[in-house]
Protein backbone atom coordinates (compact mmCIF):
# COMPACT_ATOMS: atom_id res chain seq x y z
CA UNK A 1 0.00 0.00 0.00
CA UNK A 2 1.34 3.32 -1.02
CA UNK A 3 1.93 5.93 2.08
CA UNK A 4 2.82 9.30 2.49
CA UNK A 5 6.24 10.34 1.54
CA UNK A 6 8.08 13.24 2.95
CA UNK A 7 11.35 15.27 2.05
CA UNK A 8 12.72 16.69 4.83
CA UNK A 9 13.62 20.49 5.28
CA UNK A 10 17.11 19.93 5.14
CA UNK A 11 16.93 17.70 2.29
CA UNK A 12 18.09 18.31 -1.11
CA UNK A 13 17.05 15.29 -3.64
CA UNK A 14 19.03 16.02 -6.96
CA UNK A 15 17.01 13.39 -9.39
CA UNK A 16 13.43 12.20 -10.18
CA UNK A 17 11.16 11.06 -8.44
CA UNK A 18 8.63 8.55 -9.47
CA UNK A 19 5.52 6.34 -8.08
CA UNK A 20 2.34 5.80 -6.44
CA UNK A 21 0.91 7.23 -3.17
CA UNK A 22 2.06 11.13 -2.12
CA UNK A 23 4.35 13.73 -1.44
CA UNK A 24 4.99 16.47 1.07
CA UNK A 25 8.30 18.67 0.19
CA UNK A 26 9.87 20.79 2.99
CA UNK A 27 13.04 21.13 1.40
CA UNK A 28 14.66 20.99 -2.40
CA UNK A 29 13.73 19.04 -4.71
CA UNK A 30 15.97 19.35 -8.60
CA UNK A 31 14.24 16.62 -10.83
CA UNK A 32 10.70 16.24 -11.99
CA UNK A 33 8.18 14.71 -9.67
CA UNK A 34 5.37 12.17 -11.14
CA UNK A 35 3.24 10.44 -8.81
CA UNK A 36 0.15 8.82 -8.87
CA UNK A 37 -1.28 10.67 -5.77
CA UNK A 38 -0.84 13.89 -4.14
CA UNK A 39 2.18 16.19 -4.22
CA UNK A 40 2.14 19.34 -1.64
CA UNK A 41 5.13 21.34 -2.11
CA UNK A 42 5.07 23.71 1.69
CA UNK A 43 6.30 26.94 2.49
CA UNK A 44 9.90 27.54 1.93
CA UNK A 45 10.32 24.53 -0.38
CA UNK A 46 11.69 24.45 -3.76
CA UNK A 47 11.09 22.29 -6.79
CA UNK A 48 12.88 22.97 -9.74
CA UNK A 49 11.32 20.34 -12.69
CA UNK A 50 8.10 19.56 -13.77
CA UNK A 51 5.07 18.00 -11.34
CA UNK A 52 2.44 15.69 -12.64
CA UNK A 53 0.28 13.96 -10.40
CA UNK A 54 -3.11 13.80 -9.26
CA UNK A 55 -3.24 17.14 -6.95
CA UNK A 56 -0.60 19.30 -6.78
CA UNK A 57 -0.35 21.95 -4.02
CA UNK A 58 2.26 24.53 -3.53
CA UNK A 59 2.89 27.06 -1.60
CA UNK A 60 6.68 27.25 -1.77
CA UNK A 61 8.60 28.16 -4.75
CA UNK A 62 8.61 25.81 -8.25
CA UNK A 63 10.12 26.01 -11.45
CA UNK A 64 8.81 24.27 -14.00
CA UNK A 65 5.21 23.24 -15.29
CA UNK A 66 2.64 21.79 -12.95
CA UNK A 67 0.27 18.94 -14.69
CA UNK A 68 -2.79 17.77 -12.07
CA UNK A 69 -5.09 15.09 -13.81
CA UNK A 70 -7.41 16.54 -10.95
CA UNK A 71 -6.51 19.64 -9.56
CA UNK A 72 -3.56 22.21 -8.90
CA UNK A 73 -4.33 24.53 -6.58
CA UNK A 74 -1.53 27.66 -5.39
CA UNK A 75 -2.05 28.65 -1.70
CA UNK A 76 -0.36 31.91 -0.47
CA UNK A 77 3.08 32.59 -0.64
CA UNK A 78 3.77 30.54 -3.50
CA UNK A 79 5.41 31.28 -6.56
CA UNK A 80 5.28 29.40 -9.70
CA UNK A 81 7.31 30.18 -13.05
CA UNK A 82 5.96 27.29 -15.33
CA UNK A 83 2.40 26.44 -17.06
CA UNK A 84 -0.12 25.01 -14.73
CA UNK A 85 -2.70 22.43 -16.07
CA UNK A 86 -5.75 20.49 -14.97
CA UNK A 87 -9.18 20.03 -14.94
CA UNK A 88 -9.57 22.23 -11.68
CA UNK A 89 -7.04 25.14 -11.24
CA UNK A 90 -7.06 27.45 -8.12
CA UNK A 91 -4.65 30.48 -7.64
CA UNK A 92 -4.84 31.84 -4.44
CA UNK A 93 -4.90 36.02 -3.27
CA UNK A 94 -0.87 36.29 -3.19
CA UNK A 95 0.33 33.58 -4.40
CA UNK A 96 2.41 34.70 -7.75
CA UNK A 97 2.51 32.95 -11.22
CA UNK A 98 3.96 33.26 -14.44
CA UNK A 99 2.99 31.13 -16.91
CA UNK A 100 -0.14 29.60 -18.88
CA UNK A 101 -2.80 28.66 -17.09
CA UNK A 102 -4.86 25.95 -18.75
CA UNK A 103 -7.97 24.36 -17.19
CA UNK A 104 -8.14 21.40 -19.36
CA UNK A 105 -8.99 17.53 -19.14
CA UNK A 106 -12.18 16.32 -17.91
CA UNK A 107 -13.66 17.71 -14.57
CA UNK A 108 -13.64 14.58 -11.93
CA UNK A 109 -17.26 14.84 -10.29
CA UNK A 110 -16.94 16.77 -7.30
CA UNK A 111 -15.25 14.38 -3.98
CA UNK A 112 -16.68 14.75 -0.76
CA UNK A 113 -12.86 14.93 0.92
CA UNK A 114 -11.72 17.97 -1.15
CA UNK A 115 -14.67 20.48 -2.56
CA UNK A 116 -15.57 22.67 0.12
CA UNK A 117 -18.66 21.28 1.61
CA UNK A 118 -20.55 22.53 4.44
CA UNK A 119 -19.66 22.02 7.80
CA UNK A 120 -21.25 19.27 10.27
CA UNK A 121 -23.30 21.91 11.55
CA UNK A 122 -25.52 22.20 8.29
CA UNK A 123 -28.55 19.36 8.30
CA UNK A 124 -28.96 18.21 5.13
CA UNK A 125 -32.70 17.56 6.44
CA UNK A 126 -33.23 21.42 6.73
CA UNK A 127 -31.83 22.05 2.68
CA UNK A 128 -34.45 19.45 1.69
CA UNK A 129 -38.03 20.27 3.15
CA UNK A 130 -37.51 24.01 1.82
CA UNK A 131 -39.54 23.66 -1.41
CA UNK A 132 -37.74 26.04 -3.06
CA UNK A 133 -38.48 26.73 -7.01
CA UNK A 134 -35.01 27.74 -7.74
CA UNK A 135 -32.49 26.90 -10.10
CA UNK A 136 -30.34 24.10 -9.12
CA UNK A 137 -26.60 24.89 -9.19
CA UNK A 138 -24.56 22.74 -11.12
CA UNK A 139 -23.49 19.85 -9.59
CA UNK A 140 -19.85 20.53 -10.15
CA UNK A 141 -19.78 23.95 -8.63
CA UNK A 142 -21.62 23.05 -5.47
CA UNK A 143 -20.58 19.62 -3.13
CA UNK A 144 -22.84 18.81 -0.48
CA UNK A 145 -21.93 15.86 1.92
CA UNK A 146 -24.63 13.90 0.93
CA UNK A 147 -25.93 14.24 -2.71
CA UNK A 148 -27.60 11.29 -3.37
CA UNK A 149 -30.52 13.26 -1.48
CA UNK A 150 -30.61 16.91 -2.53
CA UNK A 151 -30.95 16.02 -6.23
CA UNK A 152 -33.89 14.15 -5.70
CA UNK A 153 -36.70 16.49 -5.17
CA UNK A 154 -35.39 19.89 -7.08
CA UNK A 155 -36.56 18.21 -10.34
CA UNK A 156 -40.22 17.87 -9.42
CA UNK A 157 -40.51 21.82 -8.62
CA UNK A 158 -38.61 22.27 -11.53
CA UNK A 159 -40.88 21.37 -13.32
CA UNK A 160 -43.87 23.60 -12.27
CA UNK A 161 -41.40 26.41 -12.54
CA UNK A 162 -42.52 27.88 -15.56
CA UNK A 163 -46.46 27.53 -14.48
CA UNK A 164 -45.88 29.41 -10.99
CA UNK A 165 -44.08 32.65 -12.50
CA UNK A 166 -45.97 35.62 -12.31
CA UNK A 167 -48.20 36.62 -14.99
CA UNK A 168 -46.70 39.54 -17.59
CA UNK A 169 -47.36 43.08 -16.59
CA UNK A 170 -49.94 44.65 -18.33
CA UNK A 171 -49.21 48.17 -19.58
CA UNK A 172 -51.94 50.54 -20.25
CA UNK A 173 -52.15 51.10 -24.09
CA UNK A 174 -51.61 54.83 -24.42
CA UNK A 175 -54.04 56.62 -27.41
CA UNK A 176 -52.77 58.53 -30.28
CA UNK A 177 -52.26 62.31 -28.70
CA UNK A 178 -52.44 60.67 -24.65
CA UNK A 179 -50.80 63.25 -22.50
CA UNK A 180 -49.13 63.52 -19.23
CA UNK A 181 -51.15 64.74 -16.79
CA UNK A 182 -50.22 68.68 -16.22
CA UNK A 183 -47.89 69.26 -13.37
CA UNK A 184 -49.75 72.70 -12.47
CA UNK A 185 -53.29 70.60 -12.19
CA UNK A 186 -51.24 69.08 -9.62
CA UNK A 187 -49.69 72.09 -8.19
CA UNK A 188 -51.20 73.57 -4.73
CA UNK B 1 10.21 16.28 13.17
CA UNK B 2 9.61 13.33 11.04
CA UNK B 3 13.15 14.20 8.62
CA UNK B 4 13.15 12.52 5.20
CA UNK B 5 11.11 9.73 4.60
CA UNK B 6 10.82 7.84 1.35
CA UNK B 7 8.13 5.49 1.15
CA UNK B 8 7.26 2.66 -0.28
CA UNK B 9 5.37 3.19 -3.69
CA UNK B 10 8.03 6.22 -4.43
CA UNK B 11 11.03 5.74 -6.38
CA UNK B 12 13.98 8.30 -6.72
CA UNK B 13 16.68 7.98 -9.24
CA UNK B 14 19.66 10.23 -7.96
CA UNK B 15 21.31 12.00 -4.76
CA UNK B 16 19.68 12.68 -1.98
CA UNK B 17 21.85 14.77 0.49
CA UNK B 18 20.48 15.50 4.16
CA UNK B 19 21.13 17.22 7.13
CA UNK B 20 18.44 14.98 9.13
CA UNK B 21 17.62 11.40 9.40
CA UNK B 22 16.19 9.85 6.84
CA UNK B 23 14.41 6.35 6.44
CA UNK B 24 14.07 4.82 2.94
CA UNK B 25 11.27 2.51 2.58
CA UNK B 26 10.85 2.64 -1.34
CA UNK B 27 13.73 2.39 -4.00
CA UNK B 28 16.38 4.07 -4.77
CA UNK B 29 19.40 4.44 -7.24
CA UNK B 30 22.04 6.78 -7.35
CA UNK B 31 23.50 8.08 -3.87
CA UNK B 32 22.09 8.82 -0.36
CA UNK B 33 24.31 11.20 1.98
CA UNK B 34 22.92 11.93 5.20
CA UNK B 35 24.84 13.66 8.42
CA UNK B 36 22.15 11.69 10.61
CA UNK B 37 20.95 8.42 10.97
CA UNK B 38 19.71 6.07 7.84
CA UNK B 39 17.46 3.33 7.93
CA UNK B 40 16.42 1.51 4.89
CA UNK B 41 13.27 -0.65 5.27
CA UNK B 42 12.82 -4.10 4.67
CA UNK B 43 10.57 -3.38 1.63
CA UNK B 44 13.04 -1.48 -0.16
CA UNK B 45 15.76 -1.85 -2.57
CA UNK B 46 19.26 0.77 -2.98
CA UNK B 47 21.44 0.82 -5.40
CA UNK B 48 23.86 3.49 -4.00
CA UNK B 49 26.10 4.31 -2.13
CA UNK B 50 25.11 5.20 1.18
CA UNK B 51 26.51 7.45 4.30
CA UNK B 52 25.03 8.04 7.35
CA UNK B 53 26.05 8.59 11.29
CA UNK B 54 24.75 5.54 11.65
CA UNK B 55 22.91 3.30 8.87
CA UNK B 56 20.63 0.36 9.72
CA UNK B 57 20.27 -2.19 6.46
CA UNK B 58 17.00 -4.31 6.65
CA UNK B 59 15.94 -4.58 2.80
CA UNK B 60 18.33 -5.02 -0.36
CA UNK B 61 21.10 -2.71 -0.87
CA UNK B 62 23.86 -2.65 -3.41
CA UNK B 63 26.59 -0.11 -2.53
CA UNK B 64 29.26 0.71 -0.61
CA UNK B 65 28.31 2.06 3.10
CA UNK B 66 30.04 4.10 5.79
CA UNK B 67 29.02 5.13 9.02
CA UNK B 68 31.39 6.62 11.27
CA UNK B 69 29.47 5.33 14.40
CA UNK B 70 27.57 2.25 13.07
CA UNK B 71 26.43 -0.20 10.24
CA UNK B 72 23.63 -2.80 11.27
CA UNK B 73 22.35 -5.34 8.49
CA UNK B 74 18.65 -6.61 10.08
CA UNK B 75 17.74 -10.26 9.62
CA UNK B 76 16.23 -10.29 6.52
CA UNK B 77 18.46 -7.59 4.79
CA UNK B 78 20.98 -7.85 2.25
CA UNK B 79 23.97 -5.93 1.62
CA UNK B 80 26.74 -6.57 -1.65
CA UNK B 81 29.13 -3.77 -0.65
CA UNK B 82 31.97 -2.71 1.27
CA UNK B 83 31.21 -1.08 5.04
CA UNK B 84 33.49 1.05 6.77
CA UNK B 85 32.33 1.94 10.07
CA UNK B 86 33.20 2.10 14.03
CA UNK B 87 30.95 -0.62 14.90
CA UNK B 88 29.28 -3.44 12.32
CA UNK B 89 26.55 -6.06 13.08
CA UNK B 90 25.02 -8.82 11.06
CA UNK B 91 21.89 -10.39 12.08
CA UNK B 92 21.12 -13.91 12.18
CA UNK B 93 19.38 -14.16 8.85
CA UNK B 94 20.97 -11.62 6.82
CA UNK B 95 22.87 -11.63 3.96
CA UNK B 96 26.14 -9.81 3.28
CA UNK B 97 29.26 -9.41 1.12
CA UNK B 98 32.03 -7.18 0.71
CA UNK B 99 34.63 -5.80 2.86
CA UNK B 100 34.54 -4.47 6.16
CA UNK B 101 36.98 -1.22 7.13
CA UNK B 102 36.18 -0.73 11.50
CA UNK B 103 38.77 1.59 11.27
CA UNK B 104 40.80 -0.62 13.51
Amino acid sequence: MSQSSVIGAGTVVRGNLSGEGSLEVYGRVEGDVSLSGEVSVREGAAVLGEIVAAKISVAGAVQGNLRGTEAVLLERGAKVVGDLSAPRIGIANGALVRGSVRTEGEAAPAQNKRVASPGPGLRPATFVAKPVAKVEPKPAAVARAEPAEPPAPPPAPKEKAPERRPPPPVLPSLGKGAKGKKKKDRDE
Amino acid sequence: MAGTVIAEGLSIEGDITSDEEVVVQGSLRGKLTSSDAVSIGPASVVQADVAGQSVSIAGQVTGDITAPERVDIQAGGRLVGDVKAARFTIADGASFKGAVDMEV
